[in-house]
């Protein structure tokens, strides 16, 4: 293992700084908090003798007094009526749609006792696979927020719902022009809703409003084809993908089912040695773009340009007329017409994205995927996505009609633009002209402090819905708890201000049998969440449009920025939007490129940060025109490209609620209103230093592994060549323990590298599933999260110095001498407890609190730990968490955990753990239990996939396997004898139980090169050791 | 001659034999269909069930107990006769039971049950062995106390009236007796407290923790749930001597939880109603409900007099007090020792058809938990989970232990 630093996961990592060095030595970051424990204030110790004899005195006499007690009273209260299908104990699950965003994945929730406690992907959807995202899984989290409105207000003072329709419907009768601001509606039945509405109101029109629009894609599309419509995307089909900026595996349209579609041509086997090539053009690092073969750094103004000269490369090819006087750019050495070949040459099986909302730069998108023929294959313009919408030049005439006073009433329905407005004041100040304002958000957010009357919608999980995410692919959302608070959905309110008062539930029953016909069974649908009907056949799509009008503005734009330095602002995997900013599951997931949670700020690449003279944690002023942000943290992000920054949306909520409130800034003050789109992009920045410091919660460096090499990766070509490429270091074995006999089962897990995109979805589903509870920002700082499991994101250097065959990516880095921080390669490792069968923390432990068991799992007994941490101190592989807190009902850490309601989240099945006590993750051992008593109860054996862990099932890339190693055709069983499985640290013979699968990427390069003049080394050594043996022997 | 002894003998005991699995089977089948509205020799929501055989004919009894309400309808005499008797009440339909099955419980009902439970054996078994926390120890232990301390008075006072005595008989000696003990270097009290003040008082705080922590323990004990031999009053005093033991009705028809999953779950009170919807007691309250069963109605909203729920009721669920309690740390599941293991309810409950009131028999300690899975064997056959499982054990019995039945994890999650 000579190349010992290849990865690294931080730049203070890579320069060893001072503060890492020494803050490495010491297996916790800090002591035990005893100072803050005795001391409110973080001052000096203060307390003396006589302050300690009060304490013991005062605990002595508590402990006399409670001892007067007789046995505590615990009731039991049964039902009134028991509801038939309720086990109380057993758990309920109900298919649904999950209604965090427009996405619309299938989901199931399961409930205990009436109160959903978990939420999984529902695996019998054709479409999303059984995959939820993070937000998906948080969303749950949101049903039992103490903030969320409890009954309806008016004027900000509690209200009834009666009397507030009252006036509602003397209003809008009265009203000469009303308004429906709506976020992305993916549900046929409210569809409909509106149009009832809008037949009741003839005066009445709605506006669509997104934070994050995609109108320059619907546009482009309707001018290309005559079609407005956001197309579907087939990622299966697509054996060449380029993405210029499109986050699809994280942000972008639907991650799920892309990711679902995207790994099914990334996974490889010793049979199948073939995968799609993924090439990204993008200026920050994102998610999808560390996953990516090939990235391309650029500034976000050559996006237009590049486009355009891939289309003018294309067309070259395809025969058809280029376009004039476009100047000529290339990136790096021939980065466009490498692309442009492999575009060309995947033809029919290639798929162009841009996530930009320019109309120019998607026409460009449109044109070239047509002549590539990916329509019908890759791109699906009939059988098309309702999961994303944007009418920006319709908004912005709806703020002028309320500015010029023509608009007496509004309704807000699941949007937020007071907040989310790129001049939320301009907003708030044409909103206060119109008389009537209402809103059915779940809270008191930004929008909402401006309107008279609040009529709190439900949450998802207490409503009856659909939604159509696809053309013809319909699911169903069914209420799984009864109403939390005195809420009413949004629909039925509008049902009732048009005066109809049926039931949104008989409702949406009738609108379906009108839709489907009566043929269709309705609770066959509820029972599964969602129908499929026959997809459209494709018509041609024959584009249309004029392109001639592209190149002067793209042009422009390129040439007047080229020296600036340019903002893009986007979203991160977990905060998104900002909707669910105030979810405190969503805002502890560290992103997973930066790794950093708790705060939003400002990435620049190395280079730039050089020149402008920032490093971490500087605190600056970005400005653009009249726009500011004060007091913005910088962190230097590898991978950024040249002279530009990225701010995350979704953060500096004022109106969000406890957790969201103050936490970053709202970066939507940077996006603007341009060419009849929303811009995500400012083509000339500057930036000034505060002179203050600012500490980011970045979990990065935190249970560092000493520069040991964890990662095994190696290019498609040496994998082609040799299955075991990249995988051939083994070391050399001497074995302290005594082997186990495992005579039931043997759990075991497996993780593909290759098809793990780290977008933390296991990670809250983690959570969700074992109570692992929240600790805030400053916590997370001195390294005390507690996630059972982290996804590492390492970084390495490409390549650049040896002199093998010049491949494609050869050829990039030719003329880059320095070391090249804007070209990393990006690999993420998911790291939980790793189940050792020689494990070195059960040796340690004084009290047997972790012990194994004769199923090859590493228990971890919660009532016996009296918190030594020396199994912490012990482990390789720093996946133990100590309980430095109380952290329920615990007034510091004032998140879910410490009020009755966010409590009703927690897993009945699992011990909510104390101060003072270790843990880790357990294999989801209650998971195990609870199926192999299914097993016993059906009186069957087990089969492969009975028992799925939290991460596994959530997995939106199938990445984690688990089963039974016992089971010799079991799939983990085989994954165990696959060539490319390896073991962390297998030097130290502790035999985990996750094995993991090297990387592949699709490349030329040689990667794994190196390795293999190691493993002739490793064998060598391994000759010699023989050779002693002998000696000893002798 | 021989042989056609033999051959009648066998034909006997084939027979005898026969006839026993009828009744075993019967028994099985009545405790699981019948109890919640028969016994056999009184009458509790439907009629006492002896002699029944006698009093209709057995293809009658086949077809009233697949489906009476068809006779009912039907118009036959002796159907409508009982239908009126009991205020058109229906009788479950059975149509599940076949016919030889429906035979075997009349020849259970023939052997007329078990014998009913008698009266006054079990007042004593309800007591707790030890009965520290029972309301007349306590009150034993409060009345012992009062004497103690009503004599340490009287030999005070005893003492000061001697003390009098004396001083009114020596008064030069009164001075120096009354000397101060403070100043009595002679003294105990002086050695303890002015000599050696520190022994003095680490004497007395020692004597303090010790005690205070005897109550701690105990405390503590009371908050993790050892608490054997508890015995609260419940809400409603409900008699499992009388429902499981004098009618014999099958546990899990209340506790129906109890072989699905982890709770045994306590019935609701619409669980109740199934009976006590007929079952009033009025015969013993002069004609008014048993007050004890209008508390369910009150719970439920049931008027006992139109024989109806009461519309819009606002209905209370029973707040029963729960006797078993095991930390929250320790996960116990019903289905896997009820439905799997096999173990009898009064494994661990003790015997609950003898209790008027229900006391914990058990401590629920870890101990206890851990020395039944040292011992009781897994019952591989017949569930094909083990067997496939234990196909490599050649057939060997093991118990749960060497299953891995006391490992931490198996328990403690």
């Amino acid at each position: 293992m000579e190349n010992k630093n290849k990865y690294w996961r931080g730049l203070e990592e890579l320069n060893n700084d001072a503060a890492f060095v020494a803050g490495k030595k010491n297996e916790f970051a800090e002591g035990i908090p005893l100072l803050e424990a005795l001391n409110d204030d973080e001052g000096e110790f203060q307390s003396n003798r006589r302050d300690f004899l009060k304490y013991f005195g005062f605990s002595i006499s508590a402990v006399a007094l409670a001892a007067c007690n007789q046995t505590p009273i615990k009731n039991v209260i049964p039902y009134v009526f028991k509801p038939e299908n309720i086990t109380p104990g057993n758990a309920n699950w109900y298919a649904s749609t999950c209604g965090a965003c427009p996405t619309g994945c299938s989901i199931l929730v399961k409930t205990r006792e009436g109160r959903p406690i978990k939420i999984e992907g529902n695996s019998d959807s054709p479409v999303f696979k059984g995959g939820v995202c993070a937000k998906g899984h948080a969303s749950l989290l949101g049903l039992y927020d103490n903030e969320r409105l409890q009954a309806p207000k008016k004027d900000n003072n509690s209200s009834t719902w009666s009397e507030i329709d009252g006036e509602i419907a003397k209003a809008l009768s009265s009203a000469k022009n009303i308004r429906i601001v709506h976020g992305t509606v993916n549900s046929p039945t409210t569809k409909k809703v509106l149009i009832d509405f809008a037949a009741k109101f003839p005066n009445s029109k709605t506006v669509n409003y997104e934070a994050v629009s995609y109108a320059a894609l619907i546009e482009a599309n309707k001018n290309a084809f005559g079609k407005a419509v956001v197309p579907s995307y087939n990622f299966a089909n697509a054996k060449v993908i380029v993405s210029f900026a499109a986050d699809f595996l994280g942000t972008w349209i639907s991650p799920v089912e892309f990711a679902k579609a995207w790994v099914s041509k990334r996974k490889v086997s010793a049979t199948n040695k073939e995968m799609s090539r993924h090439i990204q053009f993008e200026s920050n690092l994102s998610m999808t773009g560390s996953n990516a073969d090939v990235r391309y750094p650029i500034k976000p103004s050559m996006e237009g340009i590049i486009l355009l000269n891939l289309y003018n490369k294309i067309a070259a090819k395809a025969g058809a007329p280029i376009l004039p006087s476009v100047t000529n750019v290339e990136v790096v050495v021939n980065g466009i017409e490498l692309t442009a070949n492999e575009l060309w040459n995947a033809k029919g099986n290639s798929l162009l994205i841009s996530g930009s909302n320019n109309l120019d730069n998607q026409l460009l998108v449109a044109a070239i995927n047509s002549m590539l023929g990916n329509f019908g294959t890759t791109v699906d313009l009939d059988n098309f996505s309702n999961q994303v919408s944007g009418d920006d030049s319709g908004f912005e005439k709806f703020v002028e009609e309320m500015e010029s006073g023509a608009v007496d009433a509004v309704i807000f329905y699941n949007s937020n633009p007071a907040y989310s407005y790129y001049n939320s004041s301009r907003f708030a100040n044409a909103l206060k002209k119109v008389g009537t304002t209402i809103t059915t958000n779940s809270s008191t957010d930004e929008t909402g402090v401006f309107c008279k009357y609040q009529c709190p919608d439900n949450h998802y999980l207490e409503s009856w819905n659909d939604a159509e995410p696809k053309l013809g692919y319909l699911g169903l959302t069914q209420p799984t708890i009864t109403k939390v608070f005195d809420t009413r959905q949004a629909q039925e309110s509008l049902l009732i201000w048009s005066g109809n008062n049926e039931e949104y539930y008989s409702y949406l029953k009738n609108n379906w049998s009108t839709m489907l016909g009566s043929s269709v069974d309705w609770n066959q649908c509820i029972h599964n969440g969602f129908i499929v009907l026959p997809s459209k056949s494709t018509s041609s799509n024959s584009f249309n449009a004029n392109l001639s009008g592209v190149v002067a503005p793209i042009t422009t734009s390129y040439t007047q920025s080229k020296d600036k330095l340019e903002l893009k602002v986007y979203q991160k995997v977990s905060i998104g939007d900002g909707t669910h900013a105030n979810n405190p599951w969503l805002q502890e997931l560290p992103d997973p490129v930066s790794r950093t949670c708790w705060d939003n700020y400002l990435t620049i690449g190395k280079a730039s940060a050089d020149q402008l003279d920032l490093k971490d944690g500087d605190v600056v002023t970005v400005s653009s025109g009249k726009n500011k942000i004060e007091n913005l943290p910088v962190m230097v992000q590898p991978g950024q490209a040249n002279k530009t920054i990225g701010i995350a949306l979704g953060y500096g909520r004022t109106n969000g609620g406890k957790v969201a409130n103050g936490v970053g800034a709202n970066a939507y003050t940077f996006t603007s209103f341009q060419n009849g789109t929303v811009s995500y992009m400012v083509a000339d920045v500057s930036i000034s230093k505060t002179g203050d410091g600012y500490k980011l919660a970045q979990t990065q460096t935190h249970h560092t592994i000493e520069g040991r090499n964890l990662i095994r990766d190696a290019s498609l070509k040496e994998f082609q060549n040799d299955s075991k490429a990249g995988n051939h270091d083994s070391a050399h074995i001497i074995s302290l323990w005594e082997e186990h006999d495992n005579k039931g089962h043997k759990w075991g897990m497996a993780i593909d590298m290759n098809a793990c995109t780290g977008c933390g979805s296991c990670i809250v589903s983690c959570s969700a599933e074992n109570n692992v509870p929240v600790v805030g920002r400053k916590e997370v700082i001195r390294s005390r999260e507690m996630h059972w499991l982290r996804i590492d994101r390492y970084y390495t250097f490409k390549d650049t110095n040896t002199k093998a065959s010049v491949s494609k990516e050869k050829e990039i880095n030719a003329d880059d001498n320095a070391i090249d921080f804007e070209n990393v390669r990006v690999q993420f490792q998911p790291v939980m407890c790793q189940q050792c069968n020689h494990a070195p923390c059960e040796t340690v432990c004084p009290v047997y609190a972790t012990t194994h068991s004769s199923e090859g799992l590493n228990q971890m007994t919660y009532n016996r730990c009296i918190g030594t941490r020396y199994c912490a101190n012990n482990c390789p592989y720093k996946v133990r968490r100590f309980n430095w807190f109380k952290l329920r009902d615990n007034d510091q850490f004032d998140f879910y955990m410490n009020n009755d309601l966010g409590r009703m989240v927690i897993n009945p099945d699992v011990t909510v753990r104390s101060r003072g006590v270790m843990e880790k993750c357990t294999f989801c051992v209650q998971r195990i239990q609870a199926g192999k008593l299914k097993a016993k109860l059906e009186n069957r054996t087990m089969v492969d996939g009975d028992v799925k862990t939290a991460c596994q099932q959530s997995c939106p890339a199938d990445a984690i396997v688990f089963g039974d190693l016992m089971d010799k055709d079991s799939e983990i069983s085989k994954l165990y004898r696959n060539e490319r499985s390896y073991v962390m640290l297998e030097e130290y013979n502790v035999q985990p139980s996750v094995y993991y699968m090297t990387k592949i990427r699709n490349t030329d390069e040689t990667i794994a090169g190196t390795h293999k003049d190691a493993h002739k080394g490793g064998n060598e050594k391994h000759e010699e050791h023989k050779e002693e043996k002998e000696h000893a022997h002798s | 001659m021989n042989l056609q002894k033999l051959v009648t003998l066998f034909t006997a005991v084939l027979i005898t034999h026969l006839a026993f699995a009828d009744v075993a089977e019967g028994e099985k089948l009545y405790n699981a269909n019948c109890t919640s509205c028969h016994a056999i020799n009184e009458k509790i929501v439907g009629p006492a069930l002896k002699d029944v055989d006698k009093r209709h004919s057995e293809i009658w009894i086949l077809k009233w107990v697949k489906n009476s309400q068809a006779m009912v309808k039907a118009g036959d005499p002796e159907a409508v006769k009982i239908s009126e008797e009991y205020n058109g009440s229906v009788m479950t339909a059975f149509p599940q039971l076949s016919n030889d099955q429906v035979k075997s419980i009349l020849a259970y009902i023939k052997t007329g049950g078990p014998a009913p439970a008698t009266a006054g054996s079990d007042g004593a078994a309800a007591k707790s062995e030890d009965g520290f926390y029972s309301n007349a120890m306590m009150l034993g232990l409060a009345l012992f106390a009062f004497i103690l301390i009503l004599i340490v008075f009287i030999l005070l006072s005893v003492r000061k009236v001697v003390e009098n005595l004396y001083f009114q008989t020596f008064p030069d000696q009164a001075d120096e007796i009354k000397i101060s003990w403070k100043l009595n270097k002679t003294s105990f009290r002086y050695k303890l407290f002015k000599k050696h003040p520190v022994v003095g008082v680490l004497m007395v705080s020692t004597l303090f923790i010790v005690a205070l922590s005897i109550y701690g323990f105990d405390y503590g004990n009371k908050e993790v749930g050892v608490q054997k031999g508890y015995a609260p009053t419940q809400p409603i005093a409900y008699s499992h001597e009388l429902h499981a033991g004098k009618y014999k009705i099958n546990c899990q028809y209340c506790h129906s939880g109890a072989d699905k999953g982890k709770q045994a779950t306590i019935p609701s009170a619409s669980t109740c109603m199934n009976c006590h919807m007929h079952v009033t007691a009025k015969e013993k309250y002069n004609g008014s409900v048993s007050p004890e069963i209008q508390k369910i109605y009150t719970s439920i909203g049931w008027d006992a007099e139109k024989r109806a729920y009461i519309p819009n009721y606002k209905q209370q669920p029973i707040k029963w007090i729960r006797i078993h309690n095991l930390p929250d740390h320790a996960y116990f599941n019903h289905a896997q020792h009820v439905k799997i293991g096999k173990v009898e309810c009064q494994a661990c409950h003790g015997s609950v058809e003898t209790m008027k009131v229900v006391s914990q028999q058990h401590s629920l300690q870890m101990g206890w938990c851990i020395n039944c899975h040292r011992e009781a064997k897994v019952d591989v056959a017949g569930n094909d989970y083990y067997e496939g499982l234990h196909k490599n054990l050649n057939g060997k019995s093991i118990t749960v232990a060497e299953n891995g039945g006391t490992e931490c994890g198996k328990c403690h999650y």
